[in-house]
């Protein structure tokens, strides 16, 4: 098993802020939704991973710590995930994406 | 090339892959993109082999967003790192010999403003530290001596990351590598400076942990080339497998980096200055008002 970044809704979506979307190495691996918080009554939105992309590195991690102070992101083992957002589920809008989270290793 | 060349024909859509399907239906073809829209829209670039956290990754992720028509832009690279993922886009890439990079640009700048008269189709090449100041220097630099209307952006990670640790031109004074073990004995080449004298009508320098900086500068250099002449970009992209960098300190490093020897700067000639200010209404380059007389001064 390996490492992928997973982002807290509850946490981000208090500040969303994009910033991880722009430092990602990886094309269209942190993805944002403008729905994703929504349900839990936050005003705007939150970034989401889109695990199958994702190779583990760890600056988001850095980069929501020390850059955005928000502390919304955490490295977590593949497999302790019990739901996550993979390339397949993924809806791109006009402004926006929304995710169908499943399990990331059953698919 | 046209926004067409990515489109599939009918009937065929249900046998294309999702992320293809994406990329057609909320690509940034045709449209105006920008980073503050990342992770909003599908982007050109797709999974490639590059290293996990590799600044060269997110620098060339970066890039092909600040493309001003992506649909009308061709990329020229060669050996090294980078061109595992400039090659994985939906934008045509032509990979030249070891070097050779400057020389193809020159001939497929050349030919496609033959072909297509005034409609602007940009050419961009892309390579290393290694290709752009050593092996590629002689092509590079006549380039710019002929004014060749295209952009070079060097993908500076101060070493061969490709080939395992070999000091570049671009390497620091000093600097411990692999296959450098006892430091290099020469001075980092100041090919700012050079890019000066042979001509180029914009010269900057960028760091990725700026990404809106990197999107203006590009699309700068890229405009500017359409006309006026040569423009150069180069870009630090630490490599954390030669440099040892851990992968979560990448943009921590950039920032140590830029603050020591890699500030922003930008230089740009009149004539350069002119045609963005005409021809792409920008307004930065226009005279600042006069500042209000000051008042008298207290008795
Ligand atoms: C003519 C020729 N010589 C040598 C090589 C082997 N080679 C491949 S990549 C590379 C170094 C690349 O270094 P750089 O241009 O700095 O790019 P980086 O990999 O660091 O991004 C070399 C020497 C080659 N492909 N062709
Ligand atoms: S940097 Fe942190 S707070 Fe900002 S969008 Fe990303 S996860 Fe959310
Ligand atoms: S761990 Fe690296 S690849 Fe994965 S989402 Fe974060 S920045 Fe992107
Ligand atoms: S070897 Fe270095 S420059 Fe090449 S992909 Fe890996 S980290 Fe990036």
């Amino acid at each position: 098993m390996y490492l992928v970044a997973d982002i807290s809704v509850e946490i981000c979506a208090a500040k969303s802020c994009k910033l991880c979307t722009q430092y990602c190495p990886e094309a269209n691996t942190i993805l944002y939704s403008d729905e994703m918080g929504k349900d839990k009554g936050f005003k705007y939105g939150s970034a989401y991973v889109a695990v199958d992309r994702c190779k583990g590195c760890a600056q988001c991690v850095w980069v929501c710590d020390n850059m955005a102070k928000n502390n919304a992101i955490k490295m977590i083992m593949i497999d302790q995930l019990p739901v996550a957002a993979l390339t397949d589920n993924i809806t791109y809008g006009e402004k926006s994406t929304t995710a169908a989270l499943v399990s990331p290793v059953v698919g | 090339m046209s926004l067409d060349y990515v489109k599939f024909s009918s009937g065929f859509e249900k046998f294309m892959p999702k992320e293809y399907r994406d990329m057609v239906e909320h690509g940034p073809f045709g449209k105006k993109v920008s980073v503050s829209q990342m992770g909003s829209f599908k982007e050109v670039l797709e999974e490639h082999p590059m290293c996990a956290g590799c600044a060269m990754t997110l620098f060339i992720r970066l890039a092909m967003i600040a493309f001003p028509n992506p649909e009308d832009t061709i990329t020229v690279g060669t050996a090294g790192c980078g061109r595992l993922a400039i090659s994985q886009a939906a934008i045509p890439f032509v990979y030249g010999n070891y070097g050779d990079q400057n020389g193809v640009a020159s001939g497929l700048s050349r030919g496609l403003r033959l072909r297509f008269g005034d409609k602007p189709k940009d050419v961009v090449v892309m390579a290393g530290d290694g290709g752009t100041a050593d092996i590629g220097f002689q092509q590079v630099l006549h380039s710019w001596f002929r004014k060749e209307r295209f952009t070079t952006i060097m993908l500076d990670n101060e070493v061969y990351g490709n080939t395992g640790g070999q000091e570049s031109g671009m390497t620091n004074r000093g600097a411990v590598l692999k296959m450098a073990p006892l430091g290099k004995k020469f001075e980092k080449m100041d090919m700012l400076q050079m890019a000066k004298v042979a001509g180029c009508a914009y010269v900057a320098t960028v760091v990725p942990n700026n990404p809106r900086r990197v999107e203006s500068v590009i699309k700068k250099a890229v405009l500017i080339a359409r006309e006026v002449g040569s423009t150069y970009i180069q870009a630090y992209t630490s490599c954390n497998i030669e440099y040892a960098i851990p992968t979560d300190k990448v943009m921590e490093d950039a920032k140590n980096v830029e603050n020591d020897r890699y500030q922003f700067s930008e230089y740009i000639t009149d004539e350069a200055k002119q045609f963005l200010t005409e021809r792409y209404g920008y307004k930065e380059f226009l005279p600042k008002p006069a500042a209000p007389a000051p008042g008298l001064p207290k008795s």
